[in-house]
């Protein structure tokens, strides 16, 4: 039995901080790169790892292609690969396909099956109605019918009514949608039919399938998650709760902080603390119902009255998870964990070998994305190059980058414009904020684009936003 | 002198003459060299050359001495005439013709719808003509519409008299037109084949459109056959009584098309002519043969080596056979049927020998009730054909029971659905047309009749959409509730690449996602990658719902081809089957339908005698239960070459039952998948009103290879696609595998009339 060897199938921040996880763990690694992604530190820092007559960073056409990733693995001698976030993090096929192809590798995630029962928005709401955790009202499956959608319609128009909200909406979807395509708002029922008629025929031409989803809109909410920790030999464990309420405009998260709430800075018309509860209980009920066995996010809205709802499961490490681990501390060892370790040494089948009264949180954690895009228009992604990627070293900052700072960096035009991650902690929310305010008036980002035009970043989008956590 | 006078008129028509018959004799044997054939015509041509230099009574000994020469060697070759031979008869040049019949054996005739050169299709040509009979000296005439294939003579373009789709097309009109008239049909096929191009709405849907026309129209039809080629003969072949002239072949593949399959000859190499001879002689395609098989009624004698042009005798021959055959179809409708039998022994009395006149005439026109038995004898005459040329495996029962069960449930379906169902819907409509009168009284008093009426019979209760989804099936464009079987394809760690990757970037499918969760389907691109056919058993229909009958019907190799009775064992032994038919009872999503089905592993889906017998018990079947009646064809290669015309006459046999159990009101409904092609296509498959094809199918009449050998010219490669066919307007829709269940469900809601037991 050799060493073990992961396979990162994935690109940027993460793939360093996979690396970063597996030279800690005393793993052997390989990277893929795409030719676009040549100058990438993390293509970079594993060419210079490559010793002892072993290559690390394979050159590849996509990322996108699983034939291509697992001939990689097979010409490397991988034992396992880790899909990162994104690309095949939560593809149950290629997961399936690690396992069950006739040289298995370890899929480090959850369980195929798992990833394909929570992959479906429609099959978790079904799931986590019957095991009662509270989601958004609404159908939990796709409706073929125009009569049953409509009755469906006028009781959710009908229960909001009851409640006393003043703008009353429901939100018609294609069941075969993602991404925000085919989502239509209605505010009368008069309307309901017309919008339904035309929702269901884009997604009959789009997708092949009619079905169409109806739910209660919701406005005014914070959007929650609640980091869960499992392992094969059925512990669960939570890390607490993040917020994540701070959205660009096609819903990208920007800033995102943990705890999910706090009481000391942040007056709540609810017990906050005991909402949070209520979510992590549900999180491990569903969890354990479905026999999780790696890490996972539980996403869920808490509208203005308190009221927590499910939204979907990340079967897969999210970028935010820094921050979590960040506030957490697992009682007889130092410093804070790294969920990404855990995730692999889950995955290999070790036991966690703590229990949830081992960690204590401590603090307050915010992380923010630095982006080269341009806030005022529509967060239009920018491209050029960085000449000059700069940020303050303090002990309680962290960053995460993949954009060489000897060297100026251009940004490939296939990808996100993402320049760094920022992990900023603070005794509490005042001191975290005041850091984070620190922060960003020290980062520097000198580039130009094409035309000679200076870099666009998000820099001061960040700075503007930062009074808002924690508030509705 | 008088001698001289005749030397100086023939002495050079004489020697034209030998020349035809040498190179008559030339084309049967298809041998210039047979028994000094050449050096007798190297003989007569420098006769020719030199024929004013040398004195006439040499010339005139010499002709002589060649004649009677060649009268030895005609004896000869008509003695022993061997298939391959007679086919080569059947295409001489000096073959009588459609024009040469037209113009000797009827008394005047218009051609409709041609004209030298400018005609739809040249290759068909349809006339309205008149045919007399002498009866105690007087004449009496009678009007025929005349449909037939003209070969061309000489260099005159007919294209051999390969009918194209709008040939066919124009056969079908001027049917419908006699139809009208009321006037009898005589057919004259002098075809090798149809011209297998796909140009609208395809060879095909054609040939199936004519079948299903001829299947009950309403005059009586003769047809003759000369040179009868597969599909093409067929397209205008299903008549009331078929004609075949003695040294005439019908045959299901030409004998070098049948050389090329069984030598398995690639494409520009020669067949060896050994070869063509044998397959010849396999197919069994002479008259004889074929009056013995059943697949036609009656030989008209020819001279020993053929009629040809300028052969009057056989015309007034061949005008006797048609009228009397004329004459015994109508006379078999009459309801005296004393009339009947004299009337028909007086003319086979006299077969021997061609009578100057007749005994009586018969007129020609038919009333509605004789109409209707002409129709009945049609039926009945075409579904007995082929009739034991299959094996049928007795199964151990008590004798009797099976057809007295049989008749049994025939008369509770009557009784159930029929009666029943049209007497409730009579009384409902008298009693809605009552209360419809707007009178509150009259609707006061018809309330509780129309009540109580629907307490007894309450109607069916119709599932609305919404509360069908409740079985606890999970919806999804992929097919997750399909997962329970899985292909025996998927078992393989490999990836395979997709057709269309070039033109849409599909990636590399792994196989166990593809013929697993994927159904076999392409994701990016829809590319549908072949599927067994035990998948669709198992997969379209409700679990455990799938009641096989009538498998104890075997294929045989009825012809005793050479090397077949091996090939059907192993085919046997590989799929476990008896022929590539199955048929059977299902269910989909509660809905009973009878379905036969073709599949692929056994002889490729090739339809014989066995196969047509069970589609056509199967569809008197779905007829008597009222169900729907769906035909999923897996794959079919076409008729099975070595059943001969016995595989070919199941086109116009299982045309028959479909079109009866469509008249009966039923759903007859056809799914394409992978490849169909050639005769099946272009019958009983074609002639359903609704056609689908599975997405990625290939639907024609001929494969890329025979178009190429036949008309020269390269088909583009979706020329076949469904797509393709689609435009043309040969189906109607093309399917997903993916959402066959559900498509064929709504199909089986949508359409289909009033008379299936569940609407």
């Amino acid at each position: 039995m050799g060493k073990e060897r992961v396979l990162i199938a994935n690109r940027g921040e993460i793939a360093i901080r996979i690396m970063d996880a597996c030279k800690e763990l005393g793993l052997d690694y390989v990277v893929v790169y795409t030719p676009e992604d040549e100058a990438s530190l993390h293509a970079a820092l594993a060419k210079e790892d490559d010793v002892g007559g072993l290559k690390r960073a394979f050159r590849i056409a996509s990322y996108k292609d699983p034939n291509e990733i697992f001939s990689v693995a097979d010409q490397s001698d991988c034992t396992a690969i880790h899909p990162g976030y994104g690309f095949f993090a939560e593809n149950f096929r290629f997961a399936r396909r690690a396992q069950m192809r006739s040289r298995p590798l370890v899929f480090i995630g959850p369980r195929w099956e798992v990833i394909k029962d929570l992959g479906s928005k429609i099959n978790t709401k079904r799931v986590a109605r019957s095991l009662n955790i509270p989601v958004i009202p609404g159908s939990d499956g796709p409706i073929y019918n125009e009569i049953e959608a409509e009755s469906l319609a006028e009781e959710l128009f009908f229960v909001q009514k009851e409640q006393g909200l003043r703008h009353p909406s429901v939100l018609v979807k294609a069941s075969a949608g993602g991404g925000g395509m085919g989502i239509e708002e209605v505010f009368h029922l008069d309307a309901f039919r017309r919008v339904y008629r035309r929702i269901q025929n884009y997604a009959k031409r789009q997708f092949g399938d009619d079905g169409v989803l109806i739910e209660q809109c919701l406005r005014d909410y914070q959007h929650i998650e609640v980091q869960l920790l499992c392992s094969r030999h059925g512990e669960v464990i939570h890390f607490g709760t993040r917020n994540c309420t701070i959205q660009s405009a096609g819903r990208q998260k920007r800033v995102e902080v943990a705890p999910g709430f706090d009481p000391a800075v942040v007056e709540y018309p609810f017990d906050a603390r005991a909402v949070l509860d209520r979510m992590i209980a549900y999180s491990i009920r569903l969890a354990r119902h479905v026999g999780y066995d790696s890490v996972g996010t539980w996403e869920w809205v808490v509208t203005r009255d308190g009221s927590p709802y499910l939204l979907e499961v990340n079967t897969r490490i999210q970028v935010e998870n820094g921050i979590s681990a960040r506030i957490a501390r697992i009682g007889g060892k130092a410093g804070y964990p790294s969920l990404i370790k855990e995730q692999i040494r889950a995955a290999m089948g070790e036991k966690l070998g703590y229990r949830q009264e081992d960690i204590s949180f401590e603090g307050t954690s915010i992380e923010l994305r630095i982006v080269a895009e341009d806030t005022r228009r529509g967060f239009r992604p920018w491209c050029g190059v960085i000449t000059r990627f700069e940020f303050p070293d303090a002990a309680w900052a962290q960053v995460y980058s993949h954009v060489p700072r000897d060297r100026s960096y251009n940004i490939p035009t296939e990808y996100d414009p993402n320049l760094a991650l920022a992990i900023i902690w603070g005794q509490d929310t005042d001191e975290a904020k005041t850091r984070t305010l620190e922060f960003l008036n020290g980062v520097a980002i000198e580039g130009k684009d094409a035309q000679g035009e200076a870099v666009i970043h998000n820099l001061a989008y960040l700075s503007g936003r930062i009074e808002d956590i924690f508030k509705f | 002198m008088q001698m001289d006078q005749r030397y100086m008129k023939d002495s050079g028509k004489l020697l034209g003459q030998l020349v035809d018959r040498i190179s008559y004799l030339t084309d049967i044997k298809a041998d210039p060299g047979w028994k000094g054939l050449g050096e007798l015509m190297g003989r007569v041509e420098a006769m020719r050359q030199s024929i004013y230099e040398l004195d006439e009574a040499s010339i005139f000994e010499e002709i002589d001495k060649i004649e009677d020469r060649l009268s030895f060697l005609e004896h000869l070759a008509a003695e022993g005439l061997t298939p391959a031979e007679i086919v080569n008869i059947a295409r001489s040049l000096q073959r009588f013709t459609m024009s040469d019949v037209l113009e000797n054996v009827y008394d005047s005739f218009a051609e409709l719808g041609g004209d030298g050169e400018c005609n739809v299709d040249p290759a068909v040509v349809v006339a309205r003509a008149t045919i007399s009979r002498c009866v105690k000296n007087k004449t009496y005439s009678h009007q025929v519409m005349v449909i037939g294939h003209e070969k061309g003579r000489g260099e005159e373009y007919r294209n051999g008299g390969c009918a194209r789709p709008w040939g066919n097309a124009k056969a079908l009109r001027y049917m419908k037109v006699a139809e009208t008239e009321g006037i009898p049909i005589h057919f004259f096929i002098f075809t090798p084949g149809s011209f297998p191009v796909e140009d609208y709405p395809g060879a095909a849907q054609q040939i199936a459109r004519n079948l299903y026309a001829m299947a009950r129209l309403r005059v009586p039809m003769v047809s003759f056959i000369s040179e009868g080629g597969s599909g093409g003969a067929e397209a205008i072949g299903l008549t009331d009584l078929r004609l075949m002239g003695s040294r005439g072949y019908y045959s299901v593949i030409s004998p070098e098309g049948a050389a090329a399959i069984e030598g398995k000859i690639r494409e520009g190499e020669k067949l060896p002519s050994g070869l063509v001879a044998h397959c010849a002689k396999q197919l069994k395609l002479t008259a004889e043969d074929n009056l013995r098989l059943g697949t036609i009624d009656r030989i008209v004698g020819e001279p020993p080596l053929g009629a040809r042009r300028d052969d009057y005798a056989f015309f007034r021959r061949l005008r006797y056979e048609l009228i009397r055959a004329t004459d015994e179809i109508v006379l078999k409708t009459k309801s005296f049927r004393a009339f009947r039998a004299y009337a028909l022994k007086m003319q086979s009395a006299e077969k021997e020998g061609v009578p100057e006149d007749f005994d009586l005439v018969i007129n020609w026109d038919l009333t509605e009730t004789e109409i209707e038995r002409l129709l009945e004898l049609r039926s009945r005459k075409y579904r007995a054909m082929g009739n034991g040329f299959y094996l049928e495996e007795r199964r151990p029962s008590l004798l009797g029971l099976g057809k007295a069960k049989e008749l049994a449930s025939q008369s509770y379906y009557e009784i159930r659905y029929g009666l029943l169902r049209s007497h409730q819907r009579n009384v409902m409509k008298v009693i809605e047309e009552v209360s419809s009168e707007g009178s509150v009284l009259l609707s006061k008093v018809t309330r509780p009749v129309k009540a109580a009426y629907e307490f007894v019979f309450p109607q069916p209760e119709r599932l609305p959409r919404g509360e069908r989804s409740e079985t606890p099936e999970r919806r999804s464009i992929f097919a997750e509730e399909w997962e329970q079987y899985v292909s025996p394809l998927a078992n393989e760690d490999r990836t395979v690449s997709c057709p269309n990757a070039a033109k849409y970037s599909c990636l590399d499918l792994w196989v166990p996602d593809l013929y697993g969760e994927f159904c076999g389907v392409c994701p990016s691109c829809g590319h549908h990658f072949p599927l067994e056919y035990r998948w669709y058993l198992e997969h379209l229909f409700d679990k455990g719902s799938v009641e096989e009958f009538n498998s104890n019907i075997v294929s045989i190799n009825s012809l005793g081809f050479e090397g077949i009775q091996a090939r059907l064992e192993r085919d046997t032994k590989k799929t476990g089957r008896h022929s590539s038919m199955i048929t059977f009872d299902a269910r989909i999503k509660g809905i009973r339908l009878v379905v036969a089905m073709l599949f692929s592993d056994f002889r490729n889906g090739t339809v014989g005698a066995a196969e047509g017998e069970k589609f056509v018990r199967a569809c008197d079947r779905a007829r008597i239960t009222r169900r729907p009646f769906l035909s999923y064809v897996h794959t079919t290669g076409g008729i099975r070459i070595h059943e001969g015309t016995l595989g070919v006459i199941q086109m116009p046999k299982c045309t028959m039952a479909v079109r009866e159990y469509i008249e009966s009101g039923g759903l007859y409904i056809v799914v394409y998948d992978n490849n169909s092609y050639a005769g099946p296509v272009a019958s009983f498959l074609g002639c359903s009103p609704y056609q689908f094809a599975i997405r990625s199918t290939r639907i024609g009449f001929a494969g890329p290879r025979v178009i190429r050998e036949t008309t020269g010219e390269d088909v583009p490669p979706d020329y076949h696609s469904a797509k393709n066919a689609l435009k043309r307007g040969h189906i109607q829709g093309i399917w997903d595998r993916r959402e066959f269940r559900k498509n064929l469900h709504e199909a089986l809601m949508t359409m289909g009339g009033a008379n299936l037991y569940y609407k």
